[in-house]
């Protein structure tokens, strides 16, 4: 299945990309789809579905828009 | 040391002061009247109570100023107003604190600032400035160790911040520190700021205009003492070593490629973008103008002294002149009057820099004409997307020109009272200053923020959109949320603002909080915990509650709430994450509720006599007792 990933901030640089589609396999959680891109594990991010927070165990479904952000703090 | 003689010079001799690590123990008074300075001790007591910077200003300013006086008349103290960290070299320490009563709000304002004043006004032997009274002709006072110099500004009095600044460092060289102010500040617009050009812009409520109402352009200081402390040694250590510490990580993150812009992508993500007067929460267009399009334009970057992590980034301009901006800059000129063309939103940004205007205000204030507009409220020629009116508004505001010049530089606040028509539901401000570049319109605790900042909408005392989002539900009012403001408002409105120095490294880096007290405690010879920083706080907090009671004795906790217009179902989004969706105004009333109880404040959220007594404020209540009532 196929969904759109944006790297928001510097995760763009370290992932090599800024927004893409990605083929992923079905049923793949928000922490399977971290293995497949290029960025620190340990780093503190937030993952959101369609603009709403997702957690690491939950399902990424066909056409989902995914971003991944670092914890901004406001500035 | 003062006298009633008038005369352009004055000359201190020796170092004075108290015996004291950490603080040199002085303030500089200086009255532009009389033309008078004198030098002032201030003893152990009032510094471990009050700490500095902002602890400070408040202190003085609410013993000093009788409530009701004309903030732009000089009854009214401009207060410059340094920490104990201030200047020294540690992470990110290069800030000052700018305060008076505010033309803006009405009340205590304040704002921070990068600059070399900082360290100069410390090494010049002071922790603070007072400045009284209003000249007789345009002045720039020049501080040099124990010499203060009232000087004609004649030569730069209407002019722009950058040839000022320029004309400053061409008589004096480039490494003082300059406070100056631009032909906003000079016309009395209600949201010019003091502009620092080693650093950027501070002091959002309307400081620049208590300057310009004074006559008083610039402030020129050179200090060449060593600041007083404790363990010079231990702490130069300590600081050369933590300055390279976070440089690292700064380096390690890549926070610094996008600096806070990098935001600006999540608010669009998740709907929390200031979009057409906030009347929209995302943009299809807002890649435009984002984080990574402005790293691709960058031709400099620039930083505060004794920073570890320059966030400015500059780009040309429309007009190609170099322009530095932020996220809040490209936000509330950006995204928020629809121009999503970066040399545009460039261009706009340096008009604001040049007149000495605050960018969020300024943002804020034509996003609301432009939508006062839309909804019929005045009539006008200004729509949203019109960069190049937007840039001859910008002009008209900073000089007062015309009414229309006049009406904008007055404020969203007093231009929708002005217009009428339920306007002052969306205009966008709370306590009369105009809200940070972030859109509540279904962000709780984020609204609260906004609700109960201590000086109106500043996002820079507490900012929980992320824990809001990640760690609790968006839906919450709960008291997790309202507890989350507090420990940020301790930190951000209290800690930093007192020692004084930036919160970037902290907030943006994970900084640990403890090196901050370890610093505090180095250079004072104390031995302070955070907890002693958090009661600090407290206090700061409810003695502006206290002004604000004084200056508004019949408020009531509609004052905690932030624009009608965030909780009006007819302008919930349509498409999005949150379609359907606005603020609850009961559950919102629940949840500043929250916040007054475990504040301890009372229904009109002001502190109650018991907290008072708690944080040693007893005086300070009795004065306040004067004018309103306590519970």
């Amino acid at each position: 299945m196929k969904i759109r990933i944006k790297m928001i901030g510097p995760l763009m640089y370290e992932a090599g990309f800024s927004e893409k589609e990605m083929d992923i396999p079905v049923a793949t959680t928000a922490e399977k789809l971290l293995d497949r891109i290029d960025i620190s594990k340990q780093r503190p991010k937030i993952m959101t579905r369609n603009g709403k927070a997702i957690a690491p165990d939950e399902i990424l479904e066909d056409g989902d828009k995914i971003a991944i952000s670092p914890i901004y703090s406001g500035g | 040391m003062v006298s009633n003689i008038k005369q352009d010079i004055w000359n201190f001799s020796g170092y004075g002061g108290i015996h004291m690590t950490g603080w040199t123990g002085n303030i500089l008074r200086v009255n532009l009247t009389a033309k008078t300075a004198k030098k002032e001790t201030f003893s152990e007591e009032f510094a471990q109570k009050w700490v500095g910077g902002r602890g400070f200003a408040v202190k003085i300013l609410y013993d000093e100023l009788k409530p009701g006086i004309d903030p732009l008349g000089p009854d009214n103290k401009f207060i410059v107003a340094l920490g104990p960290i201030a200047g020294i070299p540690a992470p990110n320490t290069g800030k000052a604190v700018v305060a008076a009563k505010s033309p803006l709000t009405g009340f205590y304002g304040d704002g921070n600032l990068g600059t070399r004043v900082s360290e100069h006004l410390r090494k010049a032997g002071y922790d603070a400035l007072i400045v009284e009274g209003k000249a007789d002709r345009p002045t720039m006072l020049y501080i040099e160790d124990d010499k203060v110099e009232f000087l004609p500004a004649d030569e730069i009095w209407g002019r722009g911040t950058y040839a000022a600044n320029d004309w400053i460092y061409g008589k004096y060289g480039k490494g003082v520190g300059v406070l100056n102010i631009g032909q906003g500040g000079e016309c009395l617009n209600r949201y010019a700021v003091v502009r620092s050009l080693e650093g950027r812009a501070g002091g959002r409520p309307g400081m620049g205009a208590v300057m310009g109402s004074k006559l008083l352009k610039a402030i020129v200081v050179k200090g060449t003492r060593p600041i007083p402390q404790a363990d010079p040694q231990a702490m130069r250590a300590l600081g050369s070593g933590d300055l390279k510490k976070v440089q690292k990580i700064d380096k390690e993150t890549g926070w610094s490629i996008q600096s806070t812009t990098g935001v600006l992508s999540f608010c669009n993500e998740v709907a929390g973008l200031p979009v057409r007067n906030f009347r929209k929460t995302h943009h299809p267009d807002a890649w435009k103008i984002d984080g990574e399009r402005l790293n691709n334009a960058r031709v400099a970057t620039y930083g505060c002294p004794n920073c570890t992590m320059r966030c400015g980034i500059t780009i040309h301009d429309h007009e190609g002149r170099e322009a530095e901006l932020d996220y809040e800059n490209i936000g509330l000129l950006g995204a928020n009057l629809e121009i999503f063309d970066l040399p545009q939103v460039g261009s706009l940004n340096y008009l604001c820099d040049e007149y000495g205007l605050d960018t969020m205000s300024a943002g804020c204030v034509l996003s609301f004409y432009a939508d006062a507009i839309d909804h019929g409220a005045t009539s006008g020629d200004f729509k949203f997307g019109d960069a190049e009116r937007a840039k001859e508004l910008l002009r008209m505001a900073a000089f007062r020109e015309g009414e229309i010049g006049n009406l904008l530089a007055e404020g969203s606040r007093r231009m929708a009272r002005e217009f009428g028509h339920n306007s002052e539901a969306y205009a966008m401000q709370v306590k009369g200053l105009e809200v940070a570049a972030y859109n509540c319109k279904f962000i709780p605790g984020q609204a609260l923020a906004f609700g109960v900042a201590a000086i109106g909408a500043h996002h820079r005392e507490a900012w929980i959109i992320t824990f809001e989002i990640k760690h609790t539900t968006r839906e919450s009012y709960g008291p997790e949320k309202a507890a989350k403001v507090i420990e940020l408002q301790r930190i951000r409105g209290g800690m930093f603002e007192t020692l004084v120095a930036c919160r970037f490294p902290w907030i943006e880096l994970g900084w640990p909080l403890d090196n901050y007290p370890k610093y505090f405690n180095t250079v004072t010879g104390l031995n302070w915990t955070l907890d002693d920083m958090w009661r600090t706080a407290d206090r700061i907090y409810s003695l502006i509650k206290l002004n604000y009671l004084r200056e508004f004795p019949g408020t009531t906790r509609k004052a905690d709430y932030p624009p009608a217009v965030w909780f009006d179902p007819s302008n919930a989004d349509t498409e999005g994450p949150i379609a359907g969706k606005v603020l609850d105004a009961e559950k919102y009333d629940g949840l500043l509720q929250h916040y007054y109880d475990q504040r301890g404040y009372d229904k009109r959220g002001i502190p109650t006599k018991d907290t008072l007594k708690k944080l040693d404020l007893v005086r300070e209540a009795a004065e306040a007792e004067k004018c309103g009532k306590l519970t």
